[in-house]
């Protein structure tokens, strides 16, 4: 329950939010949902595999978040800001 | 230890070693030697053969990685990608500052995609979506311009959001069945029903259907294709897309047998709108490198006929010369694939050609750059002509053959309406594919005639003789792909 609460909030945030850190927050919300879900699946499981998963998962979120930061970090430095609003050279 | 054991692994072992190589290249000689790019090439040609000679059948890892011929079929596309990319990039990126860093990245894309390939269990399915995702993340903002980096930021958000909703997905997954393995997932699910992994399901296809850029998860697809370098777009949406559609082919299939009825109607109405909404948008873009990206979705869309008609496919049913229908909708969903791969990468590294030589800086891929193409850079525009006829399946090409076997699989397999939408559909993209055509041959060039650089010519040529070698002689291919589709089917 916890955890689907955590994903529809970040999900929410990522709808609403428009700027650039705020949103690399929900998306870490959640993936960190999902790795609540699997730990707490595995107490139940007579094995430990989610544990594992969750694991795995978390350090791929660093990594994630470090490239996400990276990709900020130059955009700030291109446009002096990181309101997406703002960001809007490419249209359909 | 024995390592003979893990050989038909060998090309995965050998592409990550390079990677990590090159990068140590490039820190000793500060990124300017040439070194990294031919490097990378001979890796990606010595892994292609590794690749197609593996011995097949066998289980790596705690039976998370399995070698097989559907995992081939798909690594030989991906790595097929890479090395046309590779080829092109050569000019552009080898020996510049940061060059090294281009290749191992690419390197490393490519070696994610492959795991996806192999994973038969979702933790490593996950691992390799995330390593190929990030690196892609990273090359999408490469040259840093305003453009790129905003194309970066668009993917990442929404590659990150899909991530975030697939493994949501997994855990509920795990947390119903008690395991990780697809094939333990599917035999529980077949054994006690539950809503939840209907619902858990939802979750992973919509993550997928983000990578696959599936209407109405496409919106990322043509912002980062435009703004994104031309051949890492050309890796986009030829390679890390159609690892979207490995995985979704692998877990879908294999997980949710049970679920046949429920699922095909969706995949269907997914397929009718993806193929439409791509088409009918691409006909009002200006930009080519647009155009491309919206005819990728309607591409995808008709990929995913194949979903549709394994769903619908039972017991017994046969499609042409008796061959089970199941299987040979599913070959023609990768032979689909492998001709998209290639003409959608040759595609692209045009699109760089031209920007590369564009006077309208503003907006180097707009479609008033290509006019008169044909006098200015010849090869260029013939392969982009061929490029696009196949696209829109013209015979004798490989697109033709693709379509062929999908829209005939969805005939024998009573879905007749689907099919007539999907050829209205090919008609529908030949309008903007001829508009392109058009600009390049019929208009008065807008500039001098151009030298073409070496890199880009080689890998459109290598594009052209694959594409046209698939289209006139098809029946080894068609075979592959059969082998391919009876190794993941039960």
């Amino acid at each position: 329950m916890l955890a689907a609460v955590m994903f529809s909030i970040g999900l929410y945030g990522l709808a609403t939010q428009r700027n650039g850190v705020k949103l690399m927050m929900c998306v870490e919300l959640m993936l960190n949902s999902a790795n609540i879900n699997l730990v707490a699946f595995s107490a139940y499981q007579p094995n430990v595999s989610g544990q594992v998963f969750a694991l795995f998962s978390i350090a791929l979120a660093a990594a994630e978040a470090g490239i996400g930061l990276a990709i900020l970090i130059t955009l700030y430095r291109l446009y002096g800001t990181i309101d997406l609003d703002n960001i809007n050279a490419l249209r359909w | 230890m024995d390592l003979g054991h893990y050989a038909p692994l060998g090309a995965e072992a050998l592409l990550t070693a390079v990677s990590l190589l090159v990068v140590l290249v490039g820190l000793f000689t500060k990124g300017r030697s040439s070194l990294p790019g031919y490097l990378s090439l001979a890796a990606l040609i010595v892994a292609m053969w590794m690749v197609l000679t593996a011995q097949t059948g066998t289980v790596f890892f705690y039976d998370s990685l399995r070698v097989d011929g559907f995992s081939q079929f798909f690594k030989a596309v991906f790595i097929l990608v890479s090395l046309l990319v590779v080829i092109a990039s050569l000019t552009r990126y080898n020996g510049r500052p940061g060059g090294d860093e281009y290749f191992a990245l690419l390197l490393m894309a490519t070696v994610g995609m492959m795991v996806v390939a192999s994973a038969i269990d979702l933790v490593s399915l996950f691992i390799g979506f995330e390593l190929a995702s990030l690196s892609t993340y990273a090359m999408a903002g490469f040259d840093r311009t305003k453009k790129n980096l905003e194309a970066a930021m668009k993917y990442f958000l929404y590659g990150a959001a899909s991530s975030a909703f697939m493994l949501f997905g997994f855990s509920m997954l795990y947390g119903m069945t008690g395991s990780t393995r697809i094939a333990d997932i599917a035999g529980a699910s077949l054994a006690a029903f539950n809503p939840a992994i209907l619902i858990a399901l939802i979750f992973v296809v919509v993550g997928f259907a983000f990578k696959m850029a599936l209407v109405p998860f496409h919106m990322w697809a043509p912002d980062t294709y435009e703004g994104a370098p031309a051949l890492v777009s050309a890796l986009l949406a030829a390679g890390s897309k159609k690892m979207g559609f490995a995985a979704a082919f692998r877990v879908i299939l294999i997980a949710l047998l049970a679920l046949k009825l429920e699922w095909y109607m969706a995949f269907a109405i997914l397929a009718a709108v993806t193929m439409t909404i791509g088409n009918l948008v691409a006909c009002w873009q200006n930009n080519v490198r647009r155009i491309l990206a919206y005819s990728s979705i309607a591409q995808a869309g008709y990929i995913s006929i194949a979903f549709v008609v394994l769903g619908v496919a039972s017991e017994g049913m046969t499609g042409p010369n008796n061959l089970p229908l199941d299987q040979y909708a599913l070959a023609g969903g990768l032979l689909l694939v492998l001709g998209h791969a290639i003409m959608k990468t040759g595609a692209f590294i045009s699109t760089a050609q031209v920007a590369s030589i564009a006077k309208n800086t503003e907006d180097p891929d707009d479609i008033s750059n290509y006019a008169g193409l044909g006098r200015r850079a010849p090869i260029t525009a013939f392969c982009m002509t061929i490029f696009m006829f196949a696209l829109a399946g013209i015979p004798p090409t490989a697109g033709y053959f693709g379509k062929f076997v999908v829209f005939g699989s969805a005939i024998y397999g009573g879905l007749v309406w689907l099919a007539v939408l999907a050829i209205l559909n090919s008609a529908l993209s030949l309008y903007y594919y001829l508009r392109i055509i058009s600009y390049m041959y019929l208009r008065e060039p807008a500039g001098p005639k151009i030298s073409e650089s070496k890199g880009y010519v080689l890998s459109l040529l290598l594009a052209l003789i694959a594409t046209f070698w698939i289209g006139v002689l098809p029946d080894g291919f068609f075979n592959w792909a059969m082998q391919a589709a009876a190794a993941l089917l039960p």
